[in-house]
């Protein structure tokens, strides 16, 4: 497991589990298919109740953070043998049998957890480290690989990693509902 | 639930409005294929107040068709219309440095 700090660097590896014992109940909703993205993220979404600025702009970062998360674990986690993406972006697909993806999420009033892991496996601290790197440069080169993580380590307070090679690959932290920080999404 | 992306051009007589609908994503792909020859004035302005998730796909595709409109049509580009979010990733991302944010009139 690791967390990147806001220089990019990974800052602990290993590091112990995020605790989720403040929050009284953790949701887990599995992916089946592509088809299933749009109802998890309302589902999100309907866990912030609110209806104020704050409440507004915490649901418009998570729905971006859970389709970001969802999308890599859809269509990035997968890979071949030689290490190609096996799914383009866009393209309808069910799960292979023996392949999950589950989101996990718990909003306490004040901040959001949220969780997408996948049973690939593939995502190291290098790729990711090397993905934020790239995405720090304002460049605005168009077809940029890695955008999505880079916009999850920029809105997430304690955004994490979690890698079981070959095995499984969570990826969280926590949306804080008024952010004190620019780091982590205030403005 | 998930709004259906469409892209809709008013053309003025000095500028062109495109407004954009939905959320954009990769289904957005083939919208954006057309709407560069659909573009024929030398002022465009891109409308996002219909808009809703922008995720890092669709980062790419408007970086892309800014660019594009840019190059090709020798237009000038603004926005307009861009909430909270949106307008975070797009100076993230420095679309605001290809086509600047103005206020609607």
């Amino acid at each position: 497991m690791f967390n990147l700090s806001k220089h990019g660097r990974v800052i602990c590896s290993p590091a112990a589990p995020i605790s989720c014992s403040d929050f009284h109940e953790i949701h887990e909703w599995p992916v089946q298919s592509s088809e299933d993205k749009e109802e998890i993220i309302d589902r999100v979404g309907r866990l912030i109740a609110g209806n104020d600025e704050s409440h507004e702009f915490l649901r418009q970062r998570a729905a971006l953070m859970a389709d970001e998360m969802l999308e890599n674990a859809l269509y990035c986690a997968p890979r071949d043998t030689s290490g190609n993406q096996i799914y383009a972006k866009g393209e309808k697909r069910s799960l292979v049998p023996g392949e999950e993806i589950v989101l996990r999420c718990a909003f306490d009033g004040e901040k959001l957890f949220l969780e997408v892991s996948d049973s690939w496996g593939k995502l190291s601290p290098e790729t990711v480290q090397g993905y934020i790197a790239i995405n720090l440069a304002h460049d605005t080169s168009t077809d940029r690989a890695g955008r999505g993580l880079y916009f999850m380590w920029k809105f997430m307070k304690d955004f994490y990693v979690n890698l079981a090679p070959g095995l499984k690959t969570s990826v969280g932290g926590f949306l804080l509902l008024n952010p004190d920080s620019y780091e982590y999404g205030a403005i | 639930m998930e709004q259906q992306f469409k892209i809709e051009i008013q053309s003025g007589t000095t500028s062109d409005t495109v407004h954009f609908h939905g959320n954009i994503d990769s289904h957005a792909d083939s919208h954006f294929e057309e709407l560069n020859r659909k573009i024929s004035k030398k002022m465009v302005v891109f409308d996002f107040s219909g808009v809703g998730r922008i995720n890092s796909m669709g980062i790419a595709l408007l970086l892309r068709s800014i660019k594009s409109i840019k190059t090709e049509k020798d237009a000038q580009i603004s926005i307009q219309g861009v909430n909270q979010i949106n307008s975070m990733l797009f100076k993230m991302t420095g679309i605001y440095l290809l086509a600047p944010e103005t206020k609607r009139l």
